[in-house]
């Protein structure tokens, strides 16, 4: 859908040239963030939603926005879109000021945005898609071919000439994604699109996500709770707390980055006195028993290099036999829990030790006889 | 209702250049494509869902009704002397809630639905958007208040002068002004979503707006409907013809058509700007 891929055509760009201007030409970022500060409210109880914020989002790219309810992502989304005007900070736009020449900069962005229906369910899913890419700028019979295009990747071309409002939530939430793209913005902000999915369908989106970012150029700043859906389509994790950003690297170097020596061990012969024993000599991240008295308990243990060996041999001096041992391969979830302190789905602080193994997976190193 | 994007124009098919891409590439939309797109969804809800625009014309209906009956019993003979004009002012009411209730009803619709961002978002701007949106709304409105008023003229057997070329632009412009204080109160809806409820009883003021007496008290005519209102009495019960009014009776309608248009829309504009700054626009 989106207009980039028509640059690597022949033939004139009437569109997004004639209105950008300069920007395009000269590779400026498809989004340019700097400075941008928002605080709401007065006095005491004001908030500063956003603090000092830049960013640049490379054209192509897929960026993720990750960070607690509250942290300000869609402020800062809204701020991008000039629907929450910014105290402070500059927001260009493919090289266009967005406070200079809004109406230049929207004719290149999108957003669907979380809560939102975002289109009228009064209307099929074609009609829908026809009209909003009309306000977005494109006359819709010259897009014909690309929504079908576009509703038979989502899954939607049976439903094509169905009101919206007989749709599923989830057939839905793909109707306001699809209007989004109708109009071949080449920059979209898509706060949460898989809400309220389910696992076929967000694998569905994921996918063509990733072909529009691949395929056709599109710029993607995507906002969710999901660290999935982060993982999977993100080239760029950018993590915000208290309307700061705390991270802002890829999803591999953010795992790697993050302490990796980390076993757990797991034995039926682990108690309370082990775990006391093993927590004076050790950082102990979380220890997990069994229902019954008989299962295994396991902990994990921050172990690298020769405290590995000397964790072993502590076990052993307990007369431990290792039931199963692995290391414990960190999730962006972690990663995320270790900068901001809190919950990607919350606003809580998470307390010490409950960080739970069940957002971790093991890497088995072996396992004893 | 500037626009600082330049508005586009279609790709020439005379051009080979043009032509090649005509299959696939992007065309940009120009504000014929707009008027066509916002028509056509006007248009489209009111043929899916004609029970709003029936039951609008029956709760018309039925107040008429009430008024009619219950006056003739009250009143007799006083009712039937003045029905023309009460038919009139009637029909008039009845635009004129259309208009605005179905602008600031919409606005607050498309808060609610996150659909308001999308055309505030528009490389077209918000303003012909609105525009159009307005137009389109006139013209439904006037569709069914026709129906309302054919029902009285039969029901009570009265004859009004009805030329089209005279009722059509007075009836509309009179409403024109309307539709401004539909796009204001739209914007302190959008500020203000509790507000915004309460702006519906506007509707009632337009009673007294369309029995204005601008003859005692001229400087009446300044306010919405009113000289829309005393030029629709003549032209319907005393059959005066649009060419036969004054030129200064015209241009006063048409100033204050346009003057409260332009005023509802500066309110509109403002309002959704401080939304903006207060972080309110878009929350659901």
């Amino acid at each position: 859908m989106a207009r980039s891929a028509a640059s690597e055509r022949d033939g004139p760009r009437e569109r997004g040239d004639a209105r950008v201007g300069d920007g395009r030409a000269s590779g400026d970022p498809a989004l340019s963030i700097e400075g941008v500060s928002k605080r709401f409210g007065k006095g005491e109880e004001s908030v500063l939603a956003v603090d000092d914020v830049s960013l640049t989002v490379e054209r192509g790219s897929i960026v993720g926005l990750l960070g607690p309810n509250g942290a300000g992502k869609t402020t800062l989304i809204k701020c991008a879109l000039g629907i929450v005007l910014a105290d402070t900070g500059s927001v260009r736009v493919f090289g266009t000021d967005v406070g200079d020449g809004r109406r230049a900069a929207y004719a290149n962005v999108d957003a669907m945005l979380e809560g939102a229906r975002n289109d009228y369910w009064r209307l099929t899913v074609r009609e829908n898609l026809r009209y909003f890419a009309t306000i977005a700028g494109v006359d819709p019979d010259s897009v014909r071919a690309r929504h079908d295009r576009l509703l038979d990747r989502l899954e939607l071309t049976e439903k094509a000439d169905t009101p919206v409002r007989e749709l599923s939530r989830g057939m839905k939430q793909k109707v306001s994604l699809a209007s989004v793209l109708a109009g071949g913005a080449e920059l979209v902000f898509l706060d949460e699109p898989t809400l309220g999915l389910d696992v076929e369908s967000s694998r569905t989106l994921r996918r063509e996500l990733r072909r529009l970012a691949r395929e056709e150029g599109l710029t993607i700043v995507l906002s969710s709770h999901d660290m999935s859906v982060i993982e999977d389509v993100c080239d760029r994790v950018v993590m915000m707390a208290d309307g700061r950003i705390v991270a802002d690297d890829t999803v591999a170097a953010l795992l790697s980055a993050t302490e990796r020596d980390v076993v757990r061990v797991a034995s039926a012969d682990i108690d309370d006195a082990v775990v006391a024993t093993l927590r004076k000599r050790f950082d102990v991240r979380a220890v997990e028993s069994g229902p019954d008295a008989t299962d295994a308990t396991s902990v994990e243990v921050a172990a690298g290099g020769d405290a590995l060996y000397d964790l072993m041999d502590t076990l052993r001096e307990a007369g431990v036999t290792v039931e199963d041992i692995g290391t414990v391969r960190p999730e962006l979830e972690d990663v995320f829990v270790d900068l901001t302190g809190m919950e990607p789905g919350g606003g809580g602080t998470i307390e010490d030790g409950a960080t739970g193994s069940d957002r971790t997976e093991t890497e088995p190193l072996g396992r004893s006889p | 209702m500037s626009n600082d994007v330049e508005p586009a124009t279609a790709a020439d098919p005379a051009n080979p250049a043009d032509s090649a891409t005509l299959d696939d590439e992007p065309r940009p939309a120009t504000y014929y494509h707009l008027a066509r797109a916002v028509l056509y969804r006007e248009y489209l809800i009111f043929v899916r869902y004609p029970a709003n625009a029936i039951g609008g014309i029956v709760v018309a209906l039925f107040f008429f009704g009430v008024l009619f009956y219950g006056g003739r019993l009250l009143a007799g003979q006083a009712l039937t002397d003045s029905l023309s004009g009460i038919i009139v002012g009637y029909f008039l009411w009845t635009l004129s809630v259309g208009a605005y209730s179905s602008v600031s009803s919409d606005i607050g619709s498309e808060v609610q639905w996150g659909t308001l961002e999308r055309h505030i978002t528009t490389p077209f701007g918000f303003a012909p958007v609105a525009l159009l949106k307005g137009i389109a709304k006139v013209v439904r409105t006037f569709l069914t208040s026709a129906v309302v008023l054919a029902v009285m003229l039969l029901v009570t057997g009265t004859r009004l002068s009805l030329d089209p070329l005279t009722v059509v632009p007075v009836a509309g412009l009179a409403i024109t002004s309307v539709l401004g204080l539909g796009f204001a109160a739209g914007g302190v809806t959008v500020l203000y979503k509790r507000i915004g409820n309460w702006l519906n009883l506007l509707q009632f003021g337009f009673i007294v707006l369309i029995s204005a007496p601008v003859l005692d008290a001229p400087w009446t005519r300044f306010l919405p409907l009113a000289h829309g209102s005393a030029m629709l009495q003549r032209a319907m019960v005393d059959g005066v013809r649009l060419w036969e009014f004054g030129l200064v009776d015209l241009g006063l309608l048409l100033a204050v058509a346009v003057g409260y248009l332009l005023g509802g829309y500066v309110v509109f504009h403002y309002a959704t700007r401080r939304a903006r700054r207060l972080g309110v626009l878009g929350d659901y």
